[in-house]
């Protein structure tokens, strides 16, 4: 079953009531809230992700409502719920969805220790994967987005999930939040790909949330293996460069851009280790995304040679 | 004098390139030591040493001439190991009660 089978109302009323069960990669979620606005936005956004067996396993239960204080009356607003716990600050309940969003990247990142969790967005083929460790603004979401609508399969736009049995990569096929120059930069590259509305204003500027193809949602129990790990960096007016890096290097920065490093101790600098040993590591420099494209695509056949 | 402590059993090394990513046990952190760093340590393997004998062995490793290896590459490498709990310093003359 997938969230698509329940009509509006039935999912509205799951979602109001003892929950609605969706299942991102390897996570189990419970997702409650009574508002309308985010009703709509996550039947459509979430449509084809799918719904666990009633008796699994669930590893968060998140939710949106409205404030408990007297703020309620005062301003309309909302709070991102985790197992009873408002851990953020109210937001305006118009940005009620990217809250909830926002919030299960958080429960992720600060509640699965049992994975080793880069901060990489990550796409497959062949059963080979591309991860892009980097942070924040430095186009990785763009680019990774631009990727699957390309050929790629979506393993995540924000976690390169490292299950430290055997270092195979989890995929977390979540909607993907552009920002800003990025949305209309992915209306123009890929005009048919699916968009969730715009939420202005918020505390990263404007929003908008984009659906993974669904072949990547269906096939999110398929592990992967890292076979490049590529460091993007958008810069406006850029010429393609796509550099090999020093391996001492790259090992620097996975390392530097990880989630819980010193949480796992030497389990983590073991899977580091072994990931950057067995991936060709690139420096990416990029202002045009179809170029930068054609260069990643250019490496899988020539790793194939 | 300087003496390899028993932390140093522990490390677990990786080379990438003309480098060592060490992870310490004892302190959960990762180092990146260049040759020069990694050198020393290994000299220390057979007991204490002094500094000059450190040194000598460190450029006969590398492959560099006598007095080829730079006091100021060789001591903030001694004093960086020193700091990571890696190596400790004896008294020369130790005064006897």
């Amino acid at each position: 079953m997938i969230v698509a089978d329940l009509n509006r109302r039935e999912f509205a009323r799951k979602l109001a009531g003892a929950g609605l069960s969706i299942r991102f990669g390897p996570f189990n979620l419970t997702i409650r809230s009574d508002l309308s606005s985010l009703a709509t936005a996550a039947h459509e956004l979430y449509a084809p992700y799918p719904v666990p067996e009633t008796d699994a396993i669930h590893d968060f239960h998140v939710g949106v409502a409205r404030p408990r204080s007297l703020r309620r009356w005062i301003r309309r607003q909302a709070c991102f719920v985790v197992d009873s716990n408002r851990p953020f600050a109210p937001y305006t309940v118009e940005h009620a969805f990217p809250a909830l969003e926002w919030g299960i990247n958080w429960c992720v990142a600060t509640r699965s220790h049992h994975l080793l969790m880069l901060h990489a967005a990550g796409v497959e083929r062949g059963g080979r994967a591309i991860l892009f460790p980097a942070s924040p603004g430095d186009g990785k979401s763009t680019l990774c987005t631009a990727l699957i609508h390309s050929g790629w399969r979506l393993l995540s736009d924000e976690f390169g999930l490292v299950r430290p049995e055997d270092g195979a990569l989890l995929p977390l096929p979540r909607l993907i939040p552009l920002k800003n120059e990025s949305i209309e930069v992915i209306r123009r590259f890929r005009p048919q790909a699916v968009f969730g509305p715009a939420f202005f204003g918020t505390r990263k500027g404007t929003v908008v949330h984009v659906q993974p193809p669904v072949d990547s949602i269906r096939r999110m129990h398929e592990t992967a293996r890292p076979r490049w790990l590529v460091f993007p960096r958008w810069t406006a007016g850029a010429p393609l460069s796509l550099q090999p890096m020093a391996k001492s290097e790259a090992f620097v920065m996975v390392a530097g851009n990880a989630f819980n490093y010193e949480v796992l101790d030497e389990t983590a600098f073991r899977l580091v280790a072994e990931m950057v040993e067995r991936c060709d590591c690139y420096a990416l420099s990029y202002s045009d995304l179809a170029e930068a494209v054609a260069a990643l695509d250019d490496l899988s056949p020539a790793a194939d040679g | 004098m300087i003496v390899a402590t028993s932390y140093v059993r522990e490390l677990v090394w990786r080379r990438f390139d003309d480098l060592w990513i060490v992870y310490q046990p004892s302190s959960a952190e990762t180092h990146v030591f260049n040759q020069t760093t990694s050198e020393i340590l290994k000299s220390l393997g057979d007991g204490a040493i002094s500094e000059p004998g450190a040194r000598t062995r460190v450029e006969q490793a590398l492959g560099l001439a006598t007095e080829g290896l730079t006091f100021e590459d060789f001591l903030p490498a001694v004093a960086r190991l020193q700091e990571l709990g890696l190596i400790d310093s004896l008294a020369e003359n130790p005064a006897h009660p």
